[in-house]
């Protein structure tokens, strides 16, 4: 790691990330229209009265792009939390109990790393119809393999060391040693990884969005970009602004795992977010 | 003297002109969009928008039809209606041959519409069930009714094209080789299908009209992306695109460009009408106060104007305004939010803490961007009165499903309502229509006995004054019931280069066979 | 002898995974509601019982689930990927004229993205520390951070709509051409989606053959070779290209499956016609053949890289031992 570069990174990404979630919380409060209303004439150019213009309804982008946010960082952080947990207890299992068990589940991890992942999840996506949870548990299903390789290396490293068998020895069940004795000391790479899994889930729901697989009752940057294609020549900023929120969220996501020392993280060579 | 001399000169050279530019051109290779790629162009079997295209040069019908929906003779010369309405006689043209040589006579016109259409198209089948076919001689056929059936002379169009019966009777249809060379009577003969790039049909020089058609080749070429159909307009490089070929942005720009020209006429068979249909078994819709609330609510000009950028009229009814049956004096409904609130307060369902005073849903139709537009402004303009909406997104082959099996509270499409009502528009309203399962019947579930009694005996009646009287009033009753909300007429656009002559000449359109369209240099 | 070792040994797990996809997608497919017998029934605006249930019959859509499923794996086998309800036509041919499309895009892609990443990213090592070091790796945070349609969308803006230097979309003009003249039309129109889809990975590449050329720079070798008086340079991308091919062949092999989820994406903004395009198109239509057969054969393509990048790393370095 490089002192020089090491602190800046957290510093920024961190801030442009904090910055983002409170204006997600304080959407509400802080977007100037309902981004739902029809609040002024259709198309209009980035004016004084609309910062972002409005699309062709009549829909005020600005408002659109921060109640947008929200949108992105639930399923960002609600599908990466679920990722985690079924990675976590795939790589836990796996490389705790090795042999048989182990030879399966990483069997079964492989597999759904030689699906075509996005595929996979606008398949399910329409499968199980547009929804917020629908996009989650899609999301979720595709983007837990890397964790479960990094937790698992991790066990099969620590599970050989003192302390877990003087757990055993003091008659501690499987699952206590695995949840109380190792996790704790797994966990610090898991969340270099976690992170960068909120960034795959973000890009992956905007990509979803953009191609029309999207609630229709949110607001996502993915779906106001895609529905504006159609007048893309005409009207750029339907596409620029959002896109550009959705570029420095998760901009700020990587500067920030990139920061908390993940570069240096072999198993993350094997699956890299995004697309 | 001078001056007059002048005068004369320039008039005459200016008559002159006018009929050179007035003269059609022999020749030409027409280039037209076609877009999707339809899987098949076999008339009856392949009935996608994009099929008729291609299949309607190859094919023809009985009769064609004017702008104001009146029969034309076509492969029929001449026809007779008895006064009972219940014997159609057509004399047929004699010197009418297949594109592979063989006469067309009267056991083609019988095998259509006692073997073929009833047996691969189901609107078909609803129609010439009625009738029973024969031949009187080779050139003569009768159609034999039990009731009569106004709408029978209207039925002779894009459902019924002549195929040859001596190369399709008692073949499997649906896999017969000839399918994929169709061969027809029409003014175009089928050359080439290149899979994923274009359709090329060529002149058939043996038409039966002298010295028609007058271009040469026609291709139909598949481009997947809008933008590159407005590009192919805008260089040129293609004269023809029509109905959703363009996105309707694009439409307005390039009919402002000076060598394209724009025309919303040739849909008058279609007429299609977009409405919301509640599902009136379920609270609050079987409340009719509730129904007409929600057309207060709703700003149908913003519909016409910004969802469908003016290509679109206000549809105030279930018949569309260009049908000779149309009834103008109902219930207008203009934009009323407070009529609206003081409605459905009246009804009991006031707002609560919230402001809402019910949660609905909206099943919108998976068509593209303009109808997302429409189903979240529909969200819009609801919410302002009261009403939650809530959106259910779903695909083509979902919003069939949940339609056709009464799944839905709201559900939001369009409707050809073809040309006579007792086709096109009866199927929604009649009580005896509500069949679960089926598409484009009765799904609301509206009963209305006087209704029925209403369609059923206009469907039967001979005299077309008659008729026009019950529509009259049919239409009232339903638009005072706001049994659907009507939103707009849909106005299918036709671009085409200002070189391309008679590219829409009847109620057909652009699906019309193309015989006196030509091409200027 | 070792690629015929690797490819026995490789040969049963892959079918497994196959047979696997197979079960999975049709299972899948079924659940969804809707089926083909209604959207065909629903585009031709009929409304009759008895047209739907002719469709259904015809494609075998009465038939008990099981059978379906036991026809669909048998077919499989065969390659017999059945018919497209919506084109019909057979599946495997229509995806057989859109995979070439597919595979242009990507491998010219992913060769720009490794070509470039790697230079740059040497680039980057050899002046680590400096400001150019610290520019391409911002530039490199940035492509990786650019979502892939945004990043389509304004290249696009900016060459086709503003500049008017390159098409914004298609694979060529509407009139074909022949020859070179084709050729070259093709290649115009390469130019935007390959540099769209190759901006994500070009990333981590940089990363890769940074992190590789230090470590190689680091070594006694270097050092060695530099009192003989060796060119650096010569010396350098000799080892590092040998240090890092091994890396990036297996990411390459790792990245496949996420380049056709990027294709997916790429294609649909720039109406590319490979079979990205092709199964967003046939989600749409419920063409239940079509999709499950492009999501099988973009699995066969994942695992065959798998394989191809097994045995090339194989080759190039017999010490590496299986993972």
């Amino acid at each position: 790691m490089r002192l020089h570069d090491f602190p800046w990174r957290i510093g920024v990404g961190g801030a442009l990330l904090g910055l983002f979630a409170v204006i997600a919380i304080l959407a509400p409060v802080l977007a100037p229209y309902d981004p739902f209303a029809i609040s002024g004439p259709p198309l209009v150019p980035p004016n004084s009265s609309y910062l972002f213009g409005t699309d062709m309804l009549g829909r005020d982008v600005l408002s659109g792009m921060i109640h947008g946010a929200r949108v992105s960082l639930v399923v960002g952080l609600v599908s990466a939390l679920c990722s985690a947990v079924i990675g976590i207890t795939v790589g836990a299992i796996a490389g705790y109990f090795g042999g048989a068990v182990d030879r399966a589940l990483v069997r079964f991890t492989e597999f759904f790393q030689v699906i075509p992942s996005f595929m996979f999840v606008i398949l399910l996506v329409a499968i199980l119809t547009p929804s917020l949870g629908s996009i989650v548990a899609a999301i979720s299903l595709v983007i837990w393999p890397p964790v479960a390789r990094l937790v698992r290396s991790e066990f099969m490293t620590l599970k050989t060391r003192e302390f877990v068998e003087a757990a055993r020895s003091l008659g501690l069940s499987h699952g206590a040693v695995i949840v109380r004795e190792i996790l704790p000391n797994a966990m610090p790479p898991v969340l270099a990884v976690g992170s960068l899994m909120v960034a795959t889930a973000i890009l992956t729901e905007a990509s979803l969005s953009f191609l029309g697989l999207a609630d229709p009752n949110m607001i996502s940057w993915g779906y106001m970009i895609g529905s504006a294609r159609s007048v893309f020549r005409q009207a750029w900023w339907l596409s620029i602004f959002p896109g550009l929120m959705l570029f420095l969220t998760v901009f700020a996501i990587t500067l920030l795992s990139e920061g908390l020392g993940d570069k240096t993280n072999p198993n993350l060579r094997g699956n890299q977010p995004g697309l | 003297m001078e001056k007059l001399i002048t005068l004369v000169i320039a008039a005459f050279v200016g008559m002159a002109s006018l009929a050179s530019a007035e003269e059609p051109r022999r020749g030409g290779a027409l280039q037209s969009v076609l877009w999707p790629e339809p899987p098949g162009i076999m008339t009856g079997i392949n009935t996608q928008s994009s099929a008729l295209l291609p299949t309607t040069k190859i094919f023809e019908s009985l009769l064609k039809y004017d702008f104001n929906l009146n029969p034309k003779p076509n492969l029929a010369e001449s026809w007779e209606i008895s006064p009972d309405g219940l014997k159609y006689t057509f004399k047929l043209r004699r010197n009418v041959r297949w594109h592979d040589g063989k006469p067309f006579t009267a056991d083609d016109v019988v095998f259509t519409y006692a073997d073929y259409s009833i047996e691969v198209h189901p609107r078909a089948r609803q129609v010439f069930e009625r009738t029973r076919v024969s031949k009187i001689d080779d050139y003569t056929v009768e159609f034999a009714l039990k009731e009569p059936f106004a709408p029978l002379i209207r039925s002779f169009d894009l459902c019924c094209l002549i195929v040859p019966a001596h190369l399709y009777k008692g073949t499997d249809f649906r896999n017969n080789p000839n399918n994929l060379k169709p061969v027809g009577t029409g003014p175009f003969k089928f050359k080439e299908w290149k899979r994923g790039e274009y359709i090329h049909l060529v002149r058939n020089d043996n038409y039966w009209r002298d010295g028609l058609p007058y271009l040469d080749e026609i291709y139909y070429r598949f481009v997947p992306d809008a933008a590159s159909r407005a590009l192919a307009l805008e260089t040129g490089q293609m004269q023809l695109a029509t109905q959703n070929d363009l996105e309707l942005f694009d439409v307005n720009r390039l009919a402002k460009l000076g060598h394209l020209d724009m025309t919303t006429k040739g849909w008058e068979w279609g007429s299609p009408i977009v409405w919301i249909e509640m599902n009136l078994r379920k609270k609050p819709f079987n409340d009719k106060r509730f129904r007409q609330a929600l057309m207060y609510a709703l700003d149908r000009k913003y519909f016409r104007d910004v969802i469908f950028q003016g290509s679109a009229n206000l549809a105030t009814g279930p018949v569309h305004s260009g049908s000779p049956f149309y009834e103008p004096n109902v219930t207008p409904y203009v934009q009323d939010t407070a009529k609206a609130e003081a409605l459905l307060d009246e009804m009991g369902l006031k707002r609560g803490a919230d402001g809402k005073r019910t949660t609905i849903k909206l099943l919108g139709l998976p068509y593209g961007e303009v109808w997302n537009r429409a189903a979240e402004y529909t969200r819009q303009a609801l919410r302002k009165v009261g009403i939650e909406v809530i959106l259910e997104p779903s695909d083509a082959a979902g919003w069939a499903e949940r339609t056709r099996n009464w799944d839905f509270e709201m559900t939001m499409y369009f409707l050809t309502t073809l040309g006579d009502p007792a086709l096109g528009v009866s199927r929604t309203f009649l009580s005896d229509n509500q069949k679960q399962g089926v598409l484009f019947t009765n799904h609301a579930g509206y009963a209305n006995p006087e209704v029925d009694a209403l369609f059923n005996k206009a469907a039967i009646s001979t005299s077309d004054d008659e008729r026009k009287k019950l529509y009259s009033q049919v239409q009232k009753i339903l638009v005072d019931d706001a049994a659907v909300l009507w939103l707009v007429e849909l106005i299918w656009p036709t671009v085409y280069s200002k070189k391309l002559h008679n590219a829409v000449t009847d109620a057909s359109g652009p699906n019309g066979s193309f015989a006196e369209t030509w091409l200027a240099k | 002898m070792r690629f015929a070792y690797t490819f026995l040994a490789w040969l049963p797990r892959a079918l497994l995974v196959l047979v696997a996809i197979g079960l999975l997608n049709f299972f899948l497919i079924r659940l969804a509601p809707g089926d083909p017998a209604t959207v065909l029934a629903g585009e031709s605006g009929a409304s009759d019982t008895r047209f739907v249930e002719e469709i259904r019959g015809r494609y075998g859509l009465d038939q008990p689930l099981w059978w379906q499923a036991a026809t669909y794996l048998r077919n499989l086998a065969t390659f017999d990927l059945g018919m497209s309800y919506r084109m019909q036509r057979d599946v495997a041919d229509i995806i057989t004229e859109r995979v070439p499309a597919t595979l242009l895009l990507t491998s010219t892609a992913l060769t720009l993205a490794i070509i470039v990443g790697t230079l740059l990213g040497i680039r980057a090592a050899r002046r680590a520390g400096t400001w150019q070091d610290t520019l391409i790796g911002a530039v490199a945070v940035l492509c990786y951070a650019t979502p892939v349609f945004w990043a389509g969308l304004l290249l696009v803006l900016l060459f086709s709509v503003s500049l008017g230097l390159l098409p914004p979309f298609g694979m060529s003009g509407f009139i074909r051409k022949s020859g070179i003249a084709a050729a070259l039309d093709v290649l115009h129109h390469l130019v935007l989606p390959v540099v769209t889809l190759a901006l994500f990975y070009f990333a981590v590449y940089v990363r890769l053959s940074r992190a590789s050329t230090l470590e190689v720079l680091g070594r006694d070798f270097v050092r060695s070779a530099r009192a003989k008086g060796l060119s650096e340079t010569r010396v350098l991308y000799g080892h590092v290209l040998r240090n890092s091919i091994v890396p990036v062949v297996t990411m390459a092999g790792l990245q496949i499956g996420q380049l056709l989820g990027g294709a997916v994406i790429v294609e649909s903004v720039f109406a590319w016609p490979g079979i990205g395009r092709l199964a967003f198109d046939a989600l749409i239509q419920r063409d239940y053949n079509l999709i499950l057969g492009i999501f099988f054969v973009s699995s066969i393509m994942v695992v065959l890289a798998n394989l191809l990048t097994d045995m090339v790393v194989r080759a190039i370095d017999p010490r590496v031992g299986r993972s």
